[in-house]
Order: C-alpha cells, then sequence, then structure tokens
C-alpha cells in the first residue's frame, strides 16, 4: 500500500486517496474546432510510460484537494507530490509539497 | 523415558514437564507437556507417520521443525472452529487439541489412493495436463474426480466462532526475527531511542539460541535472548510479538504480521482474539529471518524418518524429544555435525556420518570422531530402506562425477536419517520488497542484495553463519537504520559468542547418484509437498521448459503451503544441470507474499457480520424499521424495499402503495439523495459546463431537471437543481452519486478551472428528503400548517420556497419522481423523525401510505423517468435516452464534442424504449436479452433494463435499450427466455402513464 | 459576495423554539436507539460517548482574503486555525478541513444564529456558510484503551508524539470517513462522523473496544 505525500495533510495511506489519471492533460479550449482524431487523443491516448510519471490524486477521505504526485511507475517510488498551479491542470510549475506543507494554499486572489 | 511419551527425554529441553496436556491425532489420544509444538509432542510420543503426499500417497514424517515443514500439515480444531493447513511444527499444543492428518482417506495408515505410487511412473510431470485434455468435454468429470483427491483439508462446516482482528502500527524500525541478529538489531535501534517493533513466528525469543548449545558472555545463549527480550519489553514505544510471523512485505515499507494470540480457541489470552493482523508503516526494517536448512536429494529420501540435521538438533534441544535411536547423519557441509554431536548426547547411536567431501569437517568433524562416531568422508546415501520409516540406509563412495549405477558398499540399520544440504538464507521479505538476489558460488546460496525499500538483512539471512558474525551483523544492520532515521547511535557492545573458527566450506552435492539409471531409479524427491522428483525436473527440460517460472508450474515445484521453502533451490540446481547452465542462469521463481500461510479469518478481521460494510441508515431508519419494512442495500444505504401490511408479499403491497400515490397520497424517505450546495461568483459559468441545459436561464427559485456527461458523452449522474439565489445553487444528485460527482466537480474546479470562484458543499447529511405524492398531497401540507400558498399559481411546478410546515423550517420543492402532484420536503436530519410521524398521522385522512424502493421504481418507470446506473450503463448518451431537449446548442459543456464522436452518430446504436409483452401478462427479467427473429439462432439487438408489473395500468412494462429502437415504434421482437418460447414484445413509447404529463402540473 | 438568498436562507430547519414537539430543541441525534440498549462493561477501559445539542457550521472563504478571514474571526471570537489538520478552542471549536475550509463545532450559542452572523459578516466575499448541525454527529472516544481501540480501523500513527492534543485529522475510522482530534487530555479523542454512518461507526467502535471493556454514556 502507497504512502502517499498529501501537500497539506502530509503522508497519509493511499486507501485515503482517490487516483485521477495522468496529469497535465488539458482540455481543449474548443472541442468543437477538434477533428474525430485530435479529439479521440485527448479523450483516449495517455502516454502510460515505464518510469517517472506525473499523476492526479484526490484526498478524498481527507482535505478533498487535487494535487499532482510523480511517481515511478516501475518501481512505485514517489519522487514528490506537489500542489497543482493556477494555470490548468499541466502541474510542472507546482510547488514542491515539503514547502507547502501546513500552511500552503496556492490558488485564489488574496484581498 | 516414560511410557506415555517413548521418545522424551527425562531432562533438559524448554518444556514444562509438570504441565501435561492432553491432545488426540487422528482420533487417537495422546500427552504432550506445555511448550511442546504439535509435532513434538508427536515425536514424543513415537509418531512418525503424519500423512500421505499429495499426488503419489506415500507415507510421510515430520521433516523440519517450523515454517518449512512440508508433511505435517494439520486439521486443526473441529466443526466451525477448525482450521485446515496448518504445519504441526507451528501449532503450539494445549490441552484438548484436536488434529488431523488433512491427507490420506480413509487414514495415513491405510491410504486408498496409495495406489497412485505403485502406477506412479505414469504420473510424472504434466500428467494431469496430458491426460485430461481430451476429450475437451469429459473436463467436468475428471475435475470432480481430481478436485476429490486433491487438496489439504477440509473447510469448516460454520462460521467461523473465533475473534480476529486488525492493527495498525507504525513504528521507526521493525525487525522481523528474533533469532541473535534480530534482537542485537532491535536493541541497537531501541536503545538509540527509535520506535522499535519486534516480531518473531517463534513464542518465545532467540530463534536459532533455543536449539543449540552455545553461550554467550559465558551464559547460556537462550538466557541472554530472554534478557534481551525482557529488556527491550521494558523500553517505552517497543512493541514485542511473539508467535507473530512477518508475511508480507508490501510497498512504501508496509508490511503485514500475522500474530496468533491464543493456543486454543477458547482461551482468555489476548482479549479472546485468536488471531490479530498487524498492518505496519515502518520507516527501516531489519530483515533477520535466519535460514532454512535444505534436505539432500537420494532415492526415497521422502521416507518417515529422514529429517533436516537442525530439526534434530532442535527436537532434542528444545523440545527433548529423540526422533531416532540410531541415526545415520548424511550432509555436505559442517552444521550437520552438531546434530550428530547432539544425538550422541541424547544417549542416540549415531551410526553414521556421510559427508559428501572428500576432506570431510573441520572441527566438527574431530568432535565427532573423538565420541567414536565412524565418519565416512567421500560418501553419499544412495537409498534408503522402509517405507513407514526408515529400517537402514545404503552408502557409497562418491567420486563428484559419477551419477548412474553408483555401488554400494555399506549397507547401515537405522531409523532416523538427518539430512544437511546447506544453507539457504530466507530472502523472501527481501524479494517480495523488490529488493535483488545474487548467488554466492562458495556458500552456495542466494544472498540478499540490492534493497529496493528501506531495508537491511542481517544474520543468517545475509549469510553470516556463525553466531558470533549474526550477533555482529544485527548490531550492524540496527546501526544502519539508527543512522539513516537521522539518530544518535547508542554505543552498544557486541556479546562474546563462538565465531565457528575451523568450520570447512560447503560443497556441491545437488543429488546424490542413484544405484541404477537416473531416469528409471527409486524417486529423489525434490519438493515433497508436491511430489515433484528429479524425474519430474529433467523430462519437463526435455519437453522444452527452460524457464524456471514454466518449470515450475509443469512441475508444481514451489507450489503448496510451504512455497518452496525446502525444495526450490535444490530444484534449481538440477535444472540447471539438466540445462547444462549455471544456477544464476536459471534463477529462481519469484517470492510472493504470503511467507507463510494466513488463515482467511485473519484477512477479514473484524469485517464480518454487520461490520462487513458500513450500513448508512436514513434518520428515518427506526420508523420503517418498527413498520417491519424489509431494507434494499442501496450502495451502502439501507432503503426501505415496500412497507407489507397484514402479511403481503412484495407485490401486494407494492400494487397498494402504487395505488395510494395515483389515487390519494404516498410518503417515501428519499433522504438518501446526494445534496450539493454550490455558490459563488462564478457558480452559473461553472455549473454551464458540467450540465448540459442552459443553466444561467433559470430564474431564482426555479428548479430544473438536470444532466451531467463524461468527456466521452455518456450519461454519469442526474438530478434536479434547484436555484437558491444569483449566485447559489442546490444540486440533488443520485443515491450512489452522491460522493462521486462531488468528487468529479471539485477536480474540474481545482485541476482545470482554478480560476472559477465556485464553492461546493456536501448537505447530504444534514438535510432528509420526505417525497410526499399523490392527488391529495397538497391538502395533506395544508392540513399540516403551511406559512406559504400552496396552489399551483403562486407554487407551480418545478419551484422551490423555504415555508414552515407543521411548526418546523423546512424547504419545500415542487418536483415530482412519480408524475403525479408531488412535493419534496427537505429538513434538517435531526428533525425529520418528528416531520414524518407528523406527516404519518395526518395522512390517515387520506388514507395515505408510506412507500418503498420498489414502488418508487414502477412509478417512475411508468412515467419514463430514467434511473442513472439502472437503465445506463457508462455507455448510453443522452441522445440514446430521448434526451436531446436537456442538450443546450448555445454552450459547450462536459462531453459535448463527443457527441458527434463517429460512434455516437451510429444509426444502430441502442435507444431506450419502452416494451410491452404481447401475452399482456410476462413480467419480463431484467437483463433478458432481445433478439429480432424468435428462431435461433438470432441476432441480440438489445436487452430489458426495467421491468415491472404497472398496476395502474393493469399490465406489465418494461423499459429497455434497443438497437435502433425508436425508429422501430410498434415493431415486435423478441425476449430470449432460457427453457421457453422467445416472448414476442412490443416496441413503444417510455412513457406509459399520463403521456401528456398534466397530472404533476395541476 | 456570499448572500443569504431569499430562496434558501441558512436557517432552514431550525424550528422556532416552543413550536416543535420534540424532546430538544436539537432534535434528535439518531444514535438513541444504539445507546438505549447498548450496555457498558464494568471495567471499561474504552468510554465512548455521543455528544448531544452541538450545532455544526461548514465555512468556506480564502484564508488569503485577509478580510474576510478576520471578519468571520469577530464573529467566532477566537482565531481560526490556518495551520492543516489543527483545530482552535474558544467560544467555539474550530476544525481545518482543507486549505479553505473549517468546520465550527458551536458551543452554547445557537448555529442557525452563529451562521447567520458569519454569513451577514462575509457579505460582499466570496464564502460559503452551511449550517450542518443536522449532518454531523460527535463522539467522544477516552479511556486508557482508547488509541489501542481506535488503532485497529486507522491508519494514521495517533502516538501523542505524531497525533498531538490540537491536531485533527480526516480520515478513515473502520470503513467510515470520520473528523478526528486528539483532545487536550492525553488518549482522549473527539470523533465527527456524518450522520448516515454514525450508528455503523457506534457498532464498529464498539466492537473494537469489546475485549478492552467499553462503557457507553450520552452526554
Amino acid at each position: 500500500m502507497l504512502l502517499i505525500e498529501c501537500p497539506w495533510c502530509g503522508p497519509r495511506a493511499e486507501t485515503e486517496f482517490s487516483y485521477g489519471g495522468e496529469a497535465g492533460i488539458a482540455r481543449p479550449a474548443d472541442p468543437d474546432a477538434l477533428s474525430d482524431a485530435e479529439w479521440a487523443d485527448y479523450l483516449f491516448y495517455r502516454s502510460n510510460p515505464k518510469g517517472a510519471h506525473r499523476e492526479l490524486w484526490n484526498h478524498d477521505h481527507g482535505c478533498r484537494r487535487w494535487f499532482g504526485v510523480e511517481r515511478d511507475t516501475a518501481t512505485y517510488r514517489i519522487e514528490r507530490s506537489y500542489v497543482l498551479s493556477h494555470t490548468g491542470s499541466d502541474a510542472a510549475t507546482g510547488s514542491d509539497a515539503a514547502t507547502n506543507a501546513g500552511t500552503g494554499y496556492s490558488s485564489g486572489n488574496g484581498d | 523415558m516414560t511410557a506415555a511419551q517413548p521418545n522424551r527425554l527425562r531432562q533438559n529441553g524448554r518444556i514444562d514437564r509438570t504441565r501435561p496436556l492432553a491432545f488426540s491425532f487422528d482420533g487417537k489420544a495422546y500427552e504432550g507437556f506445555a511448550g511442546d509444538t504439535l509435532a513434538s509432542a508427536l515425536i514424543a510420543n513415537g509418531v512418525s507417520l503424519v500423512g500421505r503426499s499429495f499426488k503419489l500417497r506415500r507415507p510421510r514424517g515430520i521433516v523440519g521443525s517450523g515454517a518449512e515443514e512440508p508433511n505435517a500439515i494439520m486439521q486443526i480444531g473441529e466443526g466451525a472452529a477448525a482450521q485446515p493447513n496448518l504445519p504441526a511444527t507451528q501449532v503450539g499444543l494445549y490441552d484438548g487439541l484436536v488434529a488431523r492428518s488433512t491427507r490420506g482417506w480413509p487414514g495415513v495408515r491405510f491410504d486408498l489412493g496409495a495406489i497412485n505410487d505403485v502406477f506412479g511412473r505414469v504420473l510424472g510431470a504434466g500428467f494431469y495436463y496430458k491426460t485430461f485434455m481430451y476429450p475437451r468435454s469429459w473436463w467436468k468429470h475428471y475435475e470432480l474426480a481430481i478436485r476429490k483427491s486433491a487438496g489439504f483439508g477440509q473447510a469448516p462446516e460454520g462460521p467461523d466462532p473465533d475473534r480476529y482482528e486488525h492493527m495498525n502500527a507504525h513504528c521507526d524500525v521493525l525487525v522481523a526475527g528474533g533469532g541473535p541478529a534480530g534482537l542485537m538489531a532491535a536493541l541497537a535501534a531501541a536503545k538509540s531511542g527509535a520506535r522499535v517493533m519486534l516480531a518473531d513466528e517463534q513464542d518465545e525469543f532467540g530463534g536459532s539460541l533455543l536449539a543449540f548449545a552455545a553461550s554467550i558472555d559465558g551464559a547460556p545463549a537462550a538466557e541472554w535472548a530472554a534478557a534481551a527480550a525482557e529488556e527491550l519489553r521494558d523500553m517505552e514505544d517497543c512493541v514485542l510479538l511473539p508467535s507473530s510471523t512477518v508475511f508480507g512485505y508490501y510497498d512504501h515499507n508496509f508490511l503485514t504480521i500475522a500474530e496468533r494470540c491464543a493456543g486454543s480457541p477458547d482461551s482468555s489470552v489476548g482479549g479472546g482474539v485468536r488471531e490479530r493482523l498487524w498492518r505496519v508503516r515502518a520507516r527501516q526494517v531489519v530483515l533477520a529471518q535466519g535460514s532454512l536448512e535444505r534436505p539432500l536429494v537420494f532415492c526415497n529420501n521422502d521416507r518417515p524418518g529422514v529429517m533436516l540435521a537442525s530439526a534434530v538438533s532442535t527436537y532434542i534441544k528444545r523440545y527433548a524429544v529423540l526422533p531416532g535411536r540410531r541415526a545415520v547423519v548424511f550432509t555436505n557441509n559442517d552444521s550437520a555435525y552438531r546434530a550428530a554431536l547432539s544425538l550422541a548426547g541424547a544417549g542416540a547411536e549415531v551410526a553414521a556420518i556421510v559427508d559428501s567431501r572428500p576432506g570431510g569437517a573441520g572441527d566438527l568433524g574431530l568432535r565427532a570422531q573423538a565420541l567414536g562416531i565412524p565418519v565416512h568422508a567421500g560418501h553419499v546415501v544412495t537409498d534408503v530402506a522402509g517405507r513407514r520409516r526408515v529400517t537402514g540406509a545404503s552408502i557409497a563412495p562418491w567420486n563428484g562425477e559419477s551419477w548412474e549405477n553408483v555401488e554400494s558398499t555399506i549397507r547401515i540399520d537405522c531409523d532416523l536419517v538427518a539430512v544437511s544440504g546447506g544453507w539457504s538464507p530466507a530472502v523472501h521479505l527481501h524479494s517480495q520488497a523488490g529488493g535483488q538476489l545474487a548467488w554466492d558460488d562458495s556458500q552456495l546460496c542466494l544472498l540478499p542484495a540490492e534493497a529496493r525499500q528501506a531495508n537491511v538483512s542481517a544474520g543468517a539471512g545475509n549469510g553470516q553463519w556463525s553466531l558470533g558474525e549474526c550477533l555482529a551483523d544485527g548490531l550492524r544492520a540496527g546501526a544502519e537504520t539508527v543512522s539513516r532515521l537521522g539518530l544518535k547511535t547508542a554505543a552498544i557492545r557486541v556479546p562474546g559468542a563462538d565465531a565457528n573458527a575451523g568450520e570447512k566450506l560447503i560443497e556441491p552435492m545437488w543429488r546424490a547418484p542413484a544405484a541404477s539409471d537416473a531416469d528409471r531409479c527409486p524417486r529423489q524427491f525434490i519438493d515433497f509437498q508436491n511430489d515433484t522428483t528429479v524425474a519430474d525436473i529433467r523430462l519437463a527440460a526435455r519437453e522444452g521448459y527452460r524457464n524456471v517460472e514454466h518449470v515450475k508450474r509443469y512441475t508444481a515445484l514451489g507450489f503448496g503451503t510451504d512455497q518452496g521453502k525446502l525444495g526450490n533451490i535444490n530444484g534449481m540446481a538440477v535444472l540447471a544441470d539438466t540445462l547444462g547452465k549455471e544456477i544464476p542462469e536459471v534463477g529462481t521463481t519469484t517470492f510472493r507474499p504470503a511467507y507463510t500461510p494466513v488463515s482467511f479469518g485473519v484477512c477479514a478481521g473484524e469485517s464480518v457480520g454487520e461490520l462487513y460494510d458500513p450500513v448508512r441508515t436514513t434518520a428515518i431508519h427506526e420508523w420503517h424499521v418498527a413498520a417491519g419494512a424489509p431494507m434494499e442495500l442501496v450502495g451502502q444505504w439501507h432503503r426501505p424495499w415496500y412497507f407489507p401490511r397484514d402479511g403481503e408479499d412484495l407485490d401486494a403491497a407494492v400494487a397498494r402503495e402504487c395505488l395510494a400515490v395515483r389515487n390519494s397520497l404516498g410518503v417515501m424517505d428519499a433522504s438518501t439523495l446526494g445534496k450539493i450546495d454550490a455558490r459563488g461568483p462564478d457558480v452559473v459559468e461553472f455549473l454551464e459546463r458540467i450540465y448540459t441545459h442552459k443553466v444561467g436561464g433559470m430564474q431564482v427559485g426555479r428548479c430544473a431537471y438536470g444532466i451531467m456527461l463524461g468527456e466521452d458523452g455518456m450519461l454519469m449522474d442526474d438530478g434536479v437543481m434547484a436555484r437558491a439565489g444569483e449566485q447559489r445553487f442546490y444540486l440533488t444528485t443520485t443515491t450512489g452519486g452522491a460522493a462521486s460527482v462531488l468528487s468529479w466537480m471539485e477536480k474540474w474546479l481545482q485541476t482545470e478551472w482554478p480560476e472559477l470562484e465556485v464553492y461546493l458543499t456536501s448537505l447530504t447529511d444534514h438535510y432528509s428528503t420526505i417525497a410526499v405524492a399523490g392527488p391529495n398531497s397538497r391538502g395533506l401540507l395544508e392540513k399540516l400548517g403551511c406559512d406559504i400558498p400552496l396552489d399551483k399559481e403562486r407554487f407551480p411546478f418545478m419551484t422551490v420556497k423555504p415555508a414552515v410546515l407543521a411548526g418546523m423550517d423546512v424547504t419545500l420543492f415542487r418536483v415530482s419522481f412519480s408524475g403525479e402532484l408531488a412535493f419534496e420536503i427537505n429538513i434538517a436530519s435531526n428533525h425529520a423523525l418528528a416531520m414524518w410521524r407528523t406527516i404519518m398521522e395526518a395522512g390517515v385522512e387520506f388514507e395515505g401510505a408510506p412507500y418503498g424502493t420498489e414502488t418508487m421504481h414502477v412509478l417512475r418507470a411508468e412515467k419514463g423517468f430514467v434511473i442513472a446506473g439502472q437503465d445506463t450503463d457508462g455507455s448510453v448518451t443522452p441522445v440514446d435516452l430521448g434526451m436531446n431537449w436537456l442538450l443546450s446548442r448555445e454552450k459547450d459543456f462536459l462531453g459535448k464534442r463527443s457527441l458527434r464522436r463517429p460512434d455516437s452518430l451510429r444509426k444502430d446504436r441502442k435507444q431506450w424504449v419502452g416494451l410491452l409483452s404481447l401475452d399482456g401478462r410476462t413480467v419480463l427479467g431484467e437483463g433478458t436479452q432481445l433478439v429480432g427473429e424468435s428462431g435461433e439462432p438470432a441476432a441480440m439487438c438489445g436487452h430489458v433494463t426495467s421491468s415491472y408489473f404497472s398496476t395502474s395500468l393493469g399490465h406489465p412494462i418494461a423499459l429497455a435499450l434497443v438497437a435502433g429502437g425508436r425508429g422501430r415504434n410498434g415493431e415486435t421482437i423478441y425476449a430470449a427466455r432460457p427453457g421457453l418460447e422467445p416472448l414476442p414484445v412490443q416496441i413503444v413509447s417510455p412513457v406509459f402513464y399520463d403521456r401528456k404529463g398534466q397530472r404533476q402540473h395541476v | 459576495m456570499s448572500e443569504a438568498s431569499p430562496a434558501l436562507s441558512g436557517k432552514e430547519g431550525v424550528p422556532p423554539s416552543g413550536k416543535v414537539g420534540t424532546p430538544s430543541p436539537h432534535g434528535r441525534h439518531g444514535l438513541e436507539p444504539f445507546f438505549a440498549t447498548v450496555e457498558s462493561a464494568p471495567d471499561a477501559r474504552v468510554a465512548i460517548s455521543v455528544r448531544t445539542g452541538r450545532g455544526f457550521l461548514n465555512l468556506r472563504l480564502n484564508p488569503h482574503s485577509r478580510k474576510a478571514r478576520e471578519a468571520a474571526e469577530r464573529i467566532l471570537g477566537q482565531p481560526m486555525p490556518l495551520a492543516a489538520n489543527t483545530f482552535t478552542v474558544g467560544k467555539h471549536r474550530v476544525y481545518w478541513l482543507g486549505p479553505d475550509e473549517w468546520l465550527i463545532a458551536a458551543g452554547e450559542e445557537r448555529a442557525s444564529d452563529l451562521g447567520s452572523g458569519l454569513t451577514d459578516a462575509l457579505a460582499g466575499f466570496h464564502a460559503a456558510v452551511n449550517d450542518l448541525s443536522g449532518g454531523n454527529v460527535e463522539l467522544l472516544v477516552g479511556g486508557a484503551h482508547a488509541r489501542t481501540a481506535l488503532a485497529k480501523g486507522c491508519s494514521l500513527d495517533l502516538h501523542p508524539r505524531e497525533f498531538a492534543p490540537g491536531q485533527c485529522a480526516q480520515t478513515s475510522l473502520g470503513r467510515a470517513a470520520v473528523l478526528l482530534a486528539a483532545d487536550g487530555e492525553p488518549s482522549t479523542y473527539t470523533i465527527i462522523v456524518r450522520r448516515s454512518f454514525s450508528d455503523y461507526l457506534c457498532r464498529w467502535l464498539e466492537n473494537a473496544a469489546r475485549p478492552h471493556g467499553a462503557g457507553f454514556s450520552v452526554l
């Protein structure tokens, strides 16, 4: 059973989480403009790598937040988990869990 | 030695001779002592035949003294509390223990299946695959017969009466194995301030120290072990688990331990818990599970009386029982000489030590010779005599090269052959954790190499054989975990102990030469439990099996309860020899959990009976129970199915409840619907993207039926939404979709559209929902006293208003899931029961009735209302359902683009229609397949999704998904019925009742 | 920008006092049948209680909006916990549920009044106040073996060093989702569970505590 670091709640057992698939699959801005093949690519095709994989997890038995995890699909080693960025689900710009644990709140505006 | 226990030694051992315990084996009464295992007590009583082998039904005796035991597999206990498949070597004796051999019918001494051994020449590897393949249609007959004669033990006859539980634990360092290395590692970690757990499969800590004459710091080693365990037990944050086997090592240092809490099922030890499953998350793990001795492979090496040399020592030293009176010791390494010394010390005669090494042993050999034990170096045992018990051994000189037709020169009478083929470190957990293994060509064993997780191996399991090395290695491993944890290592001294100086190395002797042809000699067993022989492996290789995993499955090598603990390495070596390869090239099979068999009871833990799965109940549940309503399980909810009156059955009650709603008044508890508060400046934009209809067009106070699709265009969930304010909506979901819909919406909000300012809050448990439906529902509310006007002009269909009803604050929805005039009352759950009771009292005047889920289903089916998850299955689009009117053309929404995919536009997609049985009376089974023609074979064109008898209409109705169905209105198709003629049915509109939809608007 | 909408005010479900024939103005917590029939062991080392009469509010706001937070804290009369998985104790208990979500276990004050106050104070901010008084049940578990009993079904590390008083966590207990909080005294826990799971959870707790002796009371 994996031990997954929620960026807010810290390490918790896998049973508290649900898996959300590959991270960084941005929804096309104008689906209507896409060909059937392009839409199918967005809808069905995933990279499925052996090795490093960025994926979405939801701490649904905890704080209900979605966040990103970088996990090695061969060893199951989790390199890091991170808060999703402001700009959609491409999580590359997210910051490390360690730096956000405790008080992290990355999205939303100030006063 | 006493008459009752003829093989019991008078002195020593770790048993309590003042506490005799009665037990029985295969119906015969025996006596043992506290501290015995079932195996040691059987040996004490001279029982040498304990079972029959799996395939050949050969008589078998006890071989080992621990988890490796392949033969003495017992059914323990009787009736519902019986446990099959326990190795007698791991069952602590208790008073009244009832044990039965699990193999051999009618008994182990006379087994009808033993005929297999006589004709066994044909029962080679792959026999079952080859023989029972043809004709294929006969397999079902073969299978019955094979299954009857196969297997170990019998399933208990009733529900297990014992208590099992789970325990979650966390520690800095988990130490698996409480022998010298494990104890040292635990001490090193605990004294450095780490939280430590130490588990050992035996009921006492010390491991091998309990069975060997060794000293540590000048005192008996067992005393040192007891003192070390005591010191650990007294430390805060140190958990000691005796009788506990670490059997699984999973991802991210998650390990499972099975603890046997009580020897006797009725014992109060462990709070009445029989077994406990520890689920441990450890920061670091020390694997110190020791090593397993390998048997030697020679003809008839499975005869009762052939025993591992270490087991012989253990039985003598730990349990004070003598497994034989006249022994031959056969070995390829020095360790077995200790068994010879133990035997001699206990008064047995050691007739010979047969050592395959031309040079014999080191210092231990000299000690044996000093006792007058004859040592035959450069010799091998080629065969043993005796069937139910060894009576003699044939011995031949061996040059290390010849394998066939070796002439035996010596024949020695004996009743015990103690064997040692070397030692295999117990690398199972290391390997389960993903660690690498490396073959050591000088020690002839697999050693743990690079670890994948945070674990360190120590002691004999790490190839450290002497006591001194084990203690030092344990300390090293403990200290390593401490430094990895960032703690300061406490200074600890390695206790003084022998370092086994003067030992000679093991030399390979993977199978002894035979007195005849290698493939025609008496069987040379590799895996006792599965009757896998050298000839089987050679046959597999000849037939083209090269991969060790394939050979395993073809020959059954390493299957069974012992998982090849004794046979795997010997099997690998014989396969390598046959294929002309080196052992590392052949490799080993995968080590998987569980290390030892684990009971179903401990896997299930407390999740049995009413705790099997959470039962969710509404705030009105106790009323339903008191009313005698049978419950229907909907997701995890218990919902009243129907409310029988005066002994009514389901059909009668549902008929009455349906008529009550259609003619007057029905009341239903709809509290299980999912409810979500959605609000924020961007809530309209957000909901426009989630739902298919034009949300922005809804006025405050209006309700709308909404559906949401997956991105694949398939219907996901549906429900009524209400606009509670300019920036606030109240959404309902299906009962089963409540959690998943909220999670789905949050996913889009948090990952894709974080710029949208919307907050979602679940209100599912806070609000209870009471549906009142029927022509008199308005009258009922008026009678209860309502502070708002309820007429259709001021409170029209599909609107919502806060109100005070019967003196209680509620939110009143004018929505209908029955097609009748209806209201849904939302009320805080802590007042819902009071409201329900008030309604029930007031409803008597209208001859109203509570109704359950079955009536709800009939009423909605009469109206052609879809139920997501019943009429849909994730492959149905809103177009298939005839819901085009809900699909806005003016906006994008999730899944919209998919509705234009070529597959979504297929003309022959299954579409949702109504069906009428043309005989006017048959209620179709839900799931019934539909075909276009009555003859056989006919292509399937759809299936029934919902089906009921409609009392209001006086005939059955059904809803179905039919290929191109909506264009086939009026067509006759056929419902397949197994064993009966297909029934003609007519395709009709899915709306059966009040097609114009007038009744709900009154 | 929060609003007290005309259609669904924050007050629905709470009866005007004196008008309803229920035993208490708080209505029923739903565990009455369980606590009426369960038997306490004579030497209970796990004490299980249901606390009645507590109102609950769910609060959503952006904590980086200092003005919104201060407006809420003025009404609450106590700080809101900003550190994950902690709670503050004042007139009320305020539990951190997520980076923009809190659960308020109201003190003496009625949840509806507190909710109205918060709703008014947060008008103009992106915020949400929802009364969840009917949806939550509060249990207290204490006693010498409380931690052991909980560990049977909770994957969290409950060691006092790891889960100290003042900390809380949303997690699973048995197979129910709960909010678990470490109270001031060692080995004393507050569990807040959704109403529909509360009967199951009490049965689970009763079973887990049975080997240690379980005592039951209504507070």
